[in-house]
């Protein structure tokens, strides 16, 4: 270090430094900052998009308000168990699947491409799919099942507590399982092999090699791609919006703030409510991230 | 004086380039049945006719809760586009304030055509904010083949179809009824008729909560029946929006559906299993309560012109070439919707393509409309997500009806 600060080279690399991450931090301030701020503004006020002069400055007590509401409570519970479930499945399904496209078989390079094709395709694709899927009358889950003589009544799964939240989750986990894949085949195909070599010589079985080895080799993948995906689930939105758009108490958080910003903000005073609401799905994110990543620099230490 | 020579030159040069230079309109349509492919075909007509106007239309998805929001986005984000709205009946009190009143633009003659349930519908403190573009009613379709097989009539009460639809159904293993029971506006529309049927009210005419009535409560009970009791209707009705209960009734898989007008040429169209095969009627009325009456809800989509538009004159052309009687027959023969012309439904070539508009005349004409609110939109969730709960099992009849009064007696502070 002290080497690099004292070569004339290398003298001007701060000022290079800043003069190009100027425009990067500008577009992060203009496009996520910047509306960050807006929401917390209008959180901070009841009123109605349509009669944006009657503002009444409220203070923090939307955000208060907000855990009095027994929907919002009752949908933050939704969401966690959405989260929950369909990391956890996606994470073991995902180590499981990239371990074996890990191996060498013939056609691997296709079979890793084919494995891709859930994630391809777009959200309210795949939802309206499944949905149709889904269907009761003329649907292929339930004709299976029917010909199977598993069941005697088509189920309709999106219509009852008990089976829409499972067939929500397991659309998610259809979609999302091929990026967890993907990332944690990245992070096996970083350990090297001498690795294993000497784990081998040292006699170590396929299943000491895993705990030993490629698992704490893995793990700060795992990490990584946690984050990424309980993020992401804790803000669901299409899914459930398409599939049920709420019914049978799978209202997520998102669904439930999309709801207050337009049907119930734009005419009544709640727009500020539905802003604190964004607000409070933000923090909550926030807290789940520095708790991830509090946990990945314990690790890498 | 040679810059404003220049000046001069450079102006004319602007007005003959404008002149020349068309406007475009944008405009966002359905998308449900043949709608849209016959809108594109009348847009193509009234470009031919207006040479300077170019119309791109915005098709919009099927649930109106979705176009709801999406009108939302762009009347809030005062966007001169689109200039042309499609909106549901509901929607008229919601957006009045973002909506060009249309009374200037229309003499009382022309105004005098429509049918006047629909213009009061669209008029809110007073102004005109949109035009009645088709009236839409609940209707009952019915398998006329079936029927005539078993010997049975169209059911006039809700008790009779329960009936013939349970002997039919177990005889041909099909769905005895169809209907909306998902948990969206629809199911309102389909609750409403119901309730009305067996003398209920939700609100009464003087918008006070009046739904806490054994009429309702039978309503809410005979829905549930259908379903669990008497199963005529497939638990999965409870997912269903228009869309897919006509998929099974055109499908042959169900003896009667409760649905809109624009089923009908559907229907009968060439690769229909059940073409000619099928009966309309109003629907069946409850019974046991004074005041039980056939009901439909009325329904229908209006049009409107934004406020923020920069081409209003031109908009109001359109609008009034696609509420022009002839323009009206063309959209009611092709997409079977229900003109909001009263003349057009005593036209020939209508009446020839879809008998319904002439046998349910009195059907349109007495349609009962739904809550007028500018909140209307929260006021039917709380209904659909507690009917719907009731339906699912996640909720009793009596708690559903319960908690759906005391709910919407909080939002509308009574």
């Amino acid at each position: 270090m002290s080497k690099a600060r004292s070569d004339p080279l290398h003298k001007s690399d701060p000022i290079y430094a800043l003069f190009f991450i100027i425009p990067s931090v500008f577009v992060i301030v203009l496009i996520a900052f910047w509306p960050l701020a807006q929401t917390f503004y209008n959180s901070l006020f009841k009123s109605a998009l349509m009669f944006p002069q009657n503002k009444i400055f409220v203070g923090l007590s939307n955000y208060g308000a907000l855990w009095q509401d027994p929907r919002f409570v009752n949908d933050l519970w939704n969401t966690v168990r959405f989260t929950g479930w369909s990391v956890s499945i996606e994470t073991v399904l995902g180590i499981l699947v990239a371990l074996m496209l890990n191996k060498k078989f013939k056609l691997r390079g296709l079979v890793r491409a084919a494995v891709l094709v859930p994630w391809a395709i777009p959200t309210v694709v795949s939802s309206e799919m499944w949905r149709w899927m889904y269907n009761d009358n003329y649907g292929v889950i339930n004709s299976i099942l029917m010909s199977l003589h598993i069941i005697k009544q088509p189920i309709v799964f999106l219509a009852f507590p008990a089976t829409a939240m499972p067939a929500i989750i397991s659309v998610d986990v259809w979609k999302t399982t091929p990026f967890m894949i993907l990332l944690i085949l990245a992070g096996l195909q970083m350990i090297p092999d001498e690795l294993y070599e000497a784990a081998r010589i040292d006699g170590a079985n396929a299943w000491q090699r895993f705990w030993s080895v490629t698992f704490p080799m893995i793990r700060p993948t795992i990490g990584i791609a946690l984050i990424f995906r309980s993020l992401d689930a804790m803000r669901v939105f299409d899914i459930v919006f398409i599939m049920t758009k709420g019914a049978a108490n799978t209202e997520t958080l998102s669904v439930y703030n999309q709801w207050t910003l337009f049907t119930r903000g734009f005419i009544t005073p709640y727009f500020g409510y539905g802003s604190a609401m964004s607000v409070m799905i933000f923090l909550i994110i926030g807290v789940l991230a520095i708790f991830y990543v509090r946990m990945m620099k314990i690790r890498l230490d | 004086m040679k810059r404003s020579l220049i000046l001069m030159v450079v102006l004319m040069a602007v007005l003959v380039i404008s002149s020349f230079a068309t406007v475009t309109i944008v405009m966002t349509a359905g998308a449900v049945g043949a709608e849209l492919q016959v809108l594109q075909t009348q847009i193509k007509e009234f470009m031919q006719q207006n040479p300077g106007i170019k119309v791109v239309l915005m098709p919009m998805p099927n649930s109106t809760t979705d176009r709801y929001n999406l009108d939302v986005t762009y009347l809030s984000a005062q966007m001169p586009e689109p200039d042309v709205l499609f909106l549901d009946t509901i929607d008229p009190p919601a957006f009045a304030d973002f909506l060009v009143n249309l009374k200037p633009y229309f003499t009382d003659q022309e105004l005098a055509q429509f049918f006047q349930g629909a213009i009061n519908n669209d008029t809110y403190n007073n102004r005109l904010v949109a035009i009645p573009w088709f009236v839409d009613a609940g209707i009952l379709y019915y398998r006329a083949d079936l029927l005539q097989k078993y010997g049975f009539q169209p059911p006039t009460t809700w008790d009779q179809l329960i009936q013939e639809a349970q002997v039919i159904s177990q005889k041909e293993h099909i769905q005895g009824f169809v209907w909306q029971g998902a948990a969206y506006e629809g199911l309102t529309c389909d609750f409403m008729e119901f309730v009305h049927s067996y003398g209920g009210q939700i609100l009464d005419d003087n918008g006070k909560v009046v739904s806490d009535t054994p009429q309702v409560k039978t309503a809410l009970q005979t829905m549930y029946d259908m379903i669990y009791k008497y199963k005529i209707s497939p638990v999965g009705v409870t997912t269903y929006q228009e869309e897919d209960s006509r998929h099974i009734f055109q499908n042959g898989d169900a003896v009667f559906m409760r649905n809109w007008p624009y089923c009908w040429p559907l229907l009968q169209a060439t690769d229909s299993v059940v073409r000619g095969k099928v009966g309309v009627e109003v629907l069946p009325e409850g019974t046991g309560f004074p005041g039980v009456h056939h009901s439909a809800t009325l329904g229908g989509w209006e049009l409107a012109i934004n406020k923020y538009s920069e081409h209003i004159p031109e908009a109001v052309k359109l609008l009034k070439f696609l509420t022009s009687p002839q323009q009206e027959a063309y959209k009611a023969i092709n997409a079977g919707q229900a003109p909001s012309v009263l003349s057009v439904f005593n036209d020939p070539a209508v009446i020839k393509a879809v008998p319904l508009f002439k046998s349910l005349y009195d059907v349109f004409l007495n349609a009962e409309p739904r809550p007028k609110s500018p909140i209307y939109a929260q006021i039917s969730q709380v209904i659909y997500d507690n009917v719907n709960a009731a339906l699912t099992q996640q909720e009793t009849v009596d708690q559903a009806i319960a908690k759906m009064t005391s709910q919407l007696k909080q939002l509308l502070g009574q």
